[in-house]
């Protein structure tokens, strides 16, 4: 009897392991669920690529109202100037190029792992004070990076500090305007990360995240995955449209091969030229043997950047009204050019090839969108053809 | 409550200069009571109910959960207090001459009591509590303009409360709860990509 009760015992005993191993594993699989979005290799050589880039910041697009939205910062005075024509575009030039550094993209970066650099052991030096030294060199004009900061330890060995130390170091003497000393509770806290993400508060945790972390630390990778992850299932992507978020996000995307949700919803607003962009991009990172290089220089030559197309809009209220104005009125209440709809065709055709090959998850849902977003189209050329051949247009 | 209410309605029979005050004061009173009546009718506590029978309108002493006050933000009590309007924005400050002291009241509590005849627009009504939580109380005392927690001076709040608000809006910042626009952090790519890009050359 006192055998089998024993037994027993065991038994539930090894039931408990297997519970605790249970939930060991589960946990295991969220962490490597969590290690599955991080970066592989070296993201940088194509993150920096110029060609990459090109097609991020395409992608990204200029909103001039969302980029210069109004800010609530202490200081948002404004100035208010007479000024020639000429001075007027040279500020719209000036303009533009504020809004591409505004833009600007948080690098992406390998992690960083900390390594030991002992510069010298004095073991003559042990117990000379009971605290740790640090020596920070704080000549202006040095970068933070190249900053040297040592470290001499109770036991006499002196090292170069490690990440953290320097980090805090550095925010010590050389304070970065937004960056807490302390970590914020936001980001010690999951339920309260997860509240801002529920409300869709993206582009603040992503600014703050640029903010208290440095691209290279580990932080900021699980952050900022994070933030990506949950924006795929909410597709509420457009909020990061015309952000410097958008670009690594979209990297972010088409490195661990999930770019059918933000496909979709770029075929959906009818950003065709950046759907395309994005195929490439995809296929560039993997190395599909697709050749779209010509396809991407077709759709260059009809369609202008970013930036061309925001200066253009600044410089329409300029403009006198020319003698095509009828053209340009059909146009502008269509919203699309003649160049337009040759450049959807192309990315069109681009896109469908890629929803029938293998890369594609989601194809029924990407093939309805492209279907629906024919329709309208065929309806729109119907209507811009019919317009101008009413105006007499044509002939000319 | 009486005696201040018979304040208030005698004040109303003279109609002096400050009558609109005077009124909101008592609407302010009137939409607590329908609060209180509110929050106690699910709770039944007895001592509630002897509470209820002589309520003393300045007795500070029982502390109101934010949560309660969350909730009071939202309902119809406080709808008919205060419409559209932010909680400070019929307040004025009683004093004497053409100028008001550059500062608020140290605090217009004392020993559990409402030690003033005009408290500040948190301490009159006790279902307004400055918590972290309580984001759309706080996001009232911010200013849409700049982002900062306006002054003393415009919300008319004492030094006491006005303490407390800028701690909760920190707190909210600090969590998430309140948005703000971070400071633009300008990267320099040659920080993080520098040396390779030489060495590659």
């Amino acid at each position: 009897m006192l055998i089998l009760r024993q037994l027993r015992k065991l038994n539930g005993q090894q039931r408990l392991q297997l519970g605790v191993e249970q939930t060991r594993r589960s946990m295991a699989d969220a962490a490597q669920k969590n290690a599955s979005f991080q970066y592989d290799k070296d993201p940088q050589p194509l993150f920096t690529d110029a060609e990459t880039q090109r097609l991020l910041q395409s992608m990204t697009q200029l909103q001039l109202e969302k980029v210069f939205r109004k800010r609530t910062v202490p200081d948002n005075s404004t100035e208010t100037k007479f000024m020639t024509t000429a001075q007027l575009e040279k500020e719209f030039l000036q303009t533009i190029e504020k809004a591409k550094k505004l833009l600007q993209m948080p690098p992406v970066v390998q992690i960083k792992q900390d390594t030991e650099h002992i510069i010298s052991k004095d073991p003559a030096l042990k117990d000379f004070a009971d605290t740790k030294y640090v020596f920070t060199d704080i000549t202006f004009g040095l970068r933070n990076s190249e900053r040297k900061i040592v470290v001499r330890d109770a036991d006499g060995t002196l090292a170069y500090a490690p990440l953290e130390t320097r980090k805090r170091m550095n925010q010590l003497y050389f304070p970065l305007e937004g960056r807490r000393s302390y970590t914020p509770r936001m980001f010690t806290h999951d339920d309260l990360l997860q509240r801002c993400l529920d409300e869709h508060k993206y582009e603040f945790v992503l600014d703050r995240l640029t903010v208290q972390y440095e691209p290279y630390e580990a932080e900021f990778h699980n952050f900022s995955a994070k933030v990506f992850a949950h924006l795929n299932e909410s597709k509420e992507f457009d909020l990061l449209r015309s952000t410097r978020h958008f670009g690594p996000m979209a990297f972010f995307y088409a490195w661990h091969r999930c770019i059918d949700d933000l496909l979709y919803d770029m075929i959906r607003r009818d950003y065709l030229h950046n759907a395309v962009e994005l195929i490439s991009l995809s296929y560039k990172i993997h190395q599909v043997p697709v050749d779209y290089k010509p396809i991407l220089s077709q759709l260059e030559a009809l369609k202008p950047t970013p930036a061309q197309r925001a200066l253009a809009e600044l410089l329409s209220c300029l403009k006198k009204p020319a003698e095509n104005a009828i053209e340009h009125e059909i146009q502008t209440a269509i919203g699309k050019t003649e160049q337009d709809f040759a450049a959807d065709e192309i990315s069109l055709k681009f896109i469908e090839q890629y929803i029938g090959s293998k890369h594609a998850l989601k194809k029924v849902q990407l093939e309805l969108a492209v279907q629906t977003l024919k329709e309208v189209n065929l309806e729109k050329l119907q209507l811009y053809q019919g317009l101008k051949k009413a105006h007499g247009v044509q002939a000319s | 409550m009486l005696p201040l209410a018979r304040g208030v309605y005698g004040s109303l029979a003279q109609i002096t200069r400050n009558s609109r005050l005077a009124l909101h004061t008592a609407s302010v009173v009137r939409g607590k009571a329908e609060a209180a009546a509110e929050n106690e009718a699910p709770a039944e506590n007895s001592e509630e109910t002897a509470a209820n029978a002589a309520p003393d309108a300045k007795d500070r002493t029982n502390k109101i959960p934010v949560e309660t006050s969350i909730r009071y933000l939202k309902s119809a009590a406080y709808k008919t207090t205060y419409g559209d309007e932010f909680v400070w924005t019929q307040y004025r400050r009683n004093h004497k001459g053409m100028y008001a002291p550059r500062k608020t009241r140290k605090t217009c509590i004392r020993q559990g009591k409402i030690s003033t005849g005009n408290p500040c627009p948190i301490c009159r009504d006790e279902y307004l509590v400055l918590d972290y939580r309580n984001t759309e109380l706080l996001q009232q005392f911010i200013s849409p303009f700049s982002g900062q927690v306006l002054s003393y001076s415009k919300t008319g709040l004492c030094q006491k409360s006005h303490l407390r608000l800028t701690v909760a809006v920190e707190q909210a910042r600090d969590c998430g709860l309140i948005t703000y626009d971070v400071p633009f952090r300008e990267y320099d790519y040659s920080e993080y990509y520098g040396k390779q890009e030489e060495q590659k050359k």
